[in-house]
């Protein structure tokens, strides 16, 4: 049975901030768990959000020019979709991704765009904003 | 809980067995790229991976394997995957990798001995 208070409605925010390192991205994969699972998403849509988060980490640490900072994730439930933002903070300037971060990303933007209804990035001085917004039961394969 | 991320060599078999638990991704994914090379290097040309007792895997240890494939074949050998967990599996097939990797359900499918 699920308690009232276990239950994220619209405009819920959840914020999530922790040192840009690939290792802990699974902390925004377990969080995009807990959150999905409180925001009404089946098991399914659950699982295809938490390896959706985990690229979406992905695509805003390597196509970023700078390998330190935080990652800060932002869900928002709204409505029956929730909607995820991933940015890169207080980064300072690195070395330019390789030509295999352009072979990963590539991957997930395919997994992005198999598993959400729709996402994005943007190019901010150096960093990158990532974003997706998924609907509960609405997203065809 | 998931199991721990762990890789493994089947003592004995041709060809080589490796076999992966846990999840691949960032974090892990470049110890199994070094494991990998190594086999690699010490002039296996093919090698089959079992994924068996895999719970996770995200784009960072699908380049892995893409890698890993390319050295294969540049060898004259290949890559085998198995995978038997569906949502493994839809991590392949939503990349098109299906087509490029041959995979099998079993270790007997995938011809190890």
């Amino acid at each position: 049975m699920t308690d009232a208070a276990d239950v994220l409605v619209t405009g819920d925010r959840i914020e999530l901030r922790f040192p840009a390192r690939g290792d802990l991205i699974v902390l925004a994969r377990l969080v995009t768990s807990a959150i999905s699972a409180r925001a009404g998403f089946d098991i399914e849509e659950l699982e295809d959000l938490r390896l959706a988060v985990g690229e979406l980490c992905l695509l805003t640490l390597h196509g970023s020019d700078a390998r330190s900072g935080d990652l800060c994730l932002e869900l928002t439930v709204l409505g029956d979709a929730i909607s995820v933002v991933c940015t890169l903070e207080r980064a300072a300037a690195g070395e330019a991704p390789g030509p295999e971060a352009a072979e990963i990303a590539q991957l997930s933007e395919q997994i992005l765009d198999a598993l959400v209804d729709e996402h994005g990035r943007e190019s901010l001085d150096g960093s990158v904003r990532a974003w997706l917004r998924k609907r509960r039961g609405g997203h065809a394969e | 809980m998931d199991q721990e991320f762990d890789i493994t060599e089947r003592a004995g078999s041709t060809p080589p067995v490796i076999a992966v638990t846990g999840e691949i991704d960032v974090a892990t994914a470049p110890q199994l790229r070094e494991w990998l090379q190594r086999v690699i290097a010490q002039g296996e040309s093919t090698v089959v991976l079992d994924l068996l007792g895999v719970t996770f895997l995200d784009s960072t240890a699908l380049g892995v394997l893409v890698g890993a494939l390319k050295r294969c074949r540049e060898a004259g050998g290949d890559l085998y995957i198995v995978v038997a967990d569906p949502r493994i599996m839809k991590i392949f097939e939503i990349t098109g990798l299906t087509n490029v990797f041959t995979i099998a359900d079993s270790l007997q499918a995938a011809g190890a001995s």
